[in-house]
């Protein structure tokens, strides 16, 4: 028994299955979904869900709804590319959450330690989109179509702006390792070093999951879901919850590389890493909240706007990052 | 200009914030609470078969073809021109209150009764038996509360216990 539990405590089985791998980050899909429609009902005056445990504010919606999803037909329409609708959904899953791998849950704690983890969050951020638009293809509908052409655009926004506000942190600390990022900011934060790329950082966060106000893709109102339009039962579960997972380990980069990971934890109580992981998490979770609390917000920017924002604003505001970076290298660092 | 925009977008937030954490919140929390409604509310009508004269006005004046005379079920013996007399089909009605106003002997009258629901589409056909009955009492699990409406300036609308 008690080996059984070291096993499970190895950082190399642990993080991908515990946190923040599969076990916390499907216990945040199901909080965060019952957290924006409630957030969104309250500042629209509404209750939210109520009635499925009403003492707790219906905080086991998300758990019915998952039933839900398990328990529908999940319909394959004749005219569809089966081999792709089938297998995009779950490629899809996988790959949101695989970017956890990398991510240290407290100070020596990695499943991957390498000097390049940064680096390779960043490139397995950049697979799952590719399979958004395999669906949308395959799913041979005119609103999967351009919401997965919608998709590809907004790709071609986010990501460029996304790796230089990233890796001009990476100027900052000079380091690409997440864990010695972290280890940088033991005195100041990075928010507090270079504002402009954590401000541009949100703001793509926001337009790389498809939250409010560039949840253009799915764009309810206008082409029914977007890419997943044709999709039901379980297989609409996973393509909505992987944009949610998405948000989580961004949410968890940003905690790390902007908001000091596991600092201000005093260095005695940083071993065991429970109370690190612990703080990195909430620091995860006030992130994903400002995420999700923008629907209450804003409207939905029109996809030509989006695309104006990210080249015309974003890519630039992101390449002077880079320059305040090497700036405050220069005036002595970190 | 742009420093103007970047305002605008932080006093949307704070605006979104604000109502986050005050506690205005309009939801009337039906089965539980009803509203006490008011005299000359148009709900379903009750129809008095005693006072009903059969001069079939209100089926002349429904906009909506709602209201039709009906012959009834059993005719009684010896009667050879028996009277119609009126029924409602609640699928087409549009609680205009027509029938009301133009019925001579005050037989036809609103409810209050708004809120009841039917399986099947026949069931919301009222022939005259059924229609003078009166309408059909909704169910609720517990005696709900009543609560009157008021327009507030700040919160929008209150609800105040009768």
């Amino acid at each position: 028994m008690m080996d059984l539990l070291d096993l499970i405590l190895q950082p190399w089985i642990f993080i991908p299955l515990i946190f923040p791998g599969l076990t916390t980050a499907f216990l945040v899909l199901l909080g965060i979904i019952w957290a924006e429609r409630k957030i969104a009902a309250k500042v629209q005056m509404r209750y939210g869900p109520l009635y499925v445990l009403k003492p707790l504010g219906g905080a086991i919606q998300m758990i019915a709804d998952l039933l839900r999803y398990l328990f529908a037909e999940p319909i394959i329409p004749k005219d569809v590319d089966k081999l792709t609708f089938i297998f995009a959904p779950l490629i899809l899953f996988g790959l949101s959450y695989l970017p956890t791998i990398v991510l240290p849950a407290g100070p020596g704690f990695t499943a991957i330690s390498s000097e390049m983890s940064l680096l390779i969050l960043l490139g397995l951020l950049t697979l799952s989109p590719v399979f958004t638009m395999i669906l949308a293809w395959g799913s041979n509908n005119k609103f999967s179509l351009i919401g997965g052409l919608r998709e590809g655009y907004l790709v071609t926004t986010y990501e460029i702006p996304l790796f230089l506000s990233a890796l001009s942190m990476a100027v900052l600390y000079g380091t690409l390792d997440i864990t010695a990022m972290v280890e940088a900011q033991k005195n100041v934060w990075g928010i507090f070093l270079n504002p402009l790329a954590a401000i541009v950082f949100l703001v793509l966060i926001l337009i790389s999951t498809s939250k409010f106000p560039f949840e253009i893709a799915e764009a309810e109102s206008e082409i029914v879901m977007g890419p997943f339009t044709e999709y039901s039962g379980i297989f609409y579960g996973l393509v909505m919850g992987a944009s949610y997972l998405k948000l989580y380990v961004l949410s968890l980069l940003y905690a790390l590389i902007f908001l000091g990971g596991w600092y201000p934890l005093p260095s005695f109580l940083q071993n065991p890493p429970f109370l690190a992981g612990i703080m990195v998490f909430v620091k995860g979770l006030v992130i994903m909240f400002i995420a999700i609390f923008m629907r209450a917000i804003y409207p939905r920017y029109r996809i030509d706007q989006a695309i104006q924002i990210g080249w015309h604003k974003l890519v630039p505001l992101a390449i002077l990052s880079i320059f305040l970076s090497l700036l405050v290298v220069y005036l002595g660092g970190v | 200009m742009a420093v103007e925009r970047v305002f605008d977008h932080l006093r949307a937030i704070a605006t979104g914030a604000k109502y986050l954490f005050l506690k205005p919140r309009l939801t009337l929390m039906y089965p539980d609470e009803v509203e006490d409604l008011p005299r000359g509310y148009r709900g379903m009508i009750t129809y008095n078969h005693e006072t009903c004269i059969s001069c079939s006005l209100c089926a002349m004046v429904c906009p909506a073809d709602a209201i039709k005379m009906y012959l009834p079920k059993e005719v009684p013996e010896g009667e050879k021109r028996p009277k119609r007399y009126p029924g409602i089909n609640y699928t087409r009605c549009i609680f205009c209150g027509f029938c009301v106003s133009i019925c001579p002997t005050f037989s036809l009258q609103h409810s209050t009764i708004h809120d009841v629901s039917f399986y099947t589409f026949e069931e919301q056909i009222f022939r005259p038996e059924e229609f003078a009955k009166g309408p059909p009492k909704p169910q609720y699990d517990k005696e709900p509360v009543k609560v009157r409406v008021i327009p507030d300036e700040e919160r929008g609308l209150r609800y105040e216990r009768v």
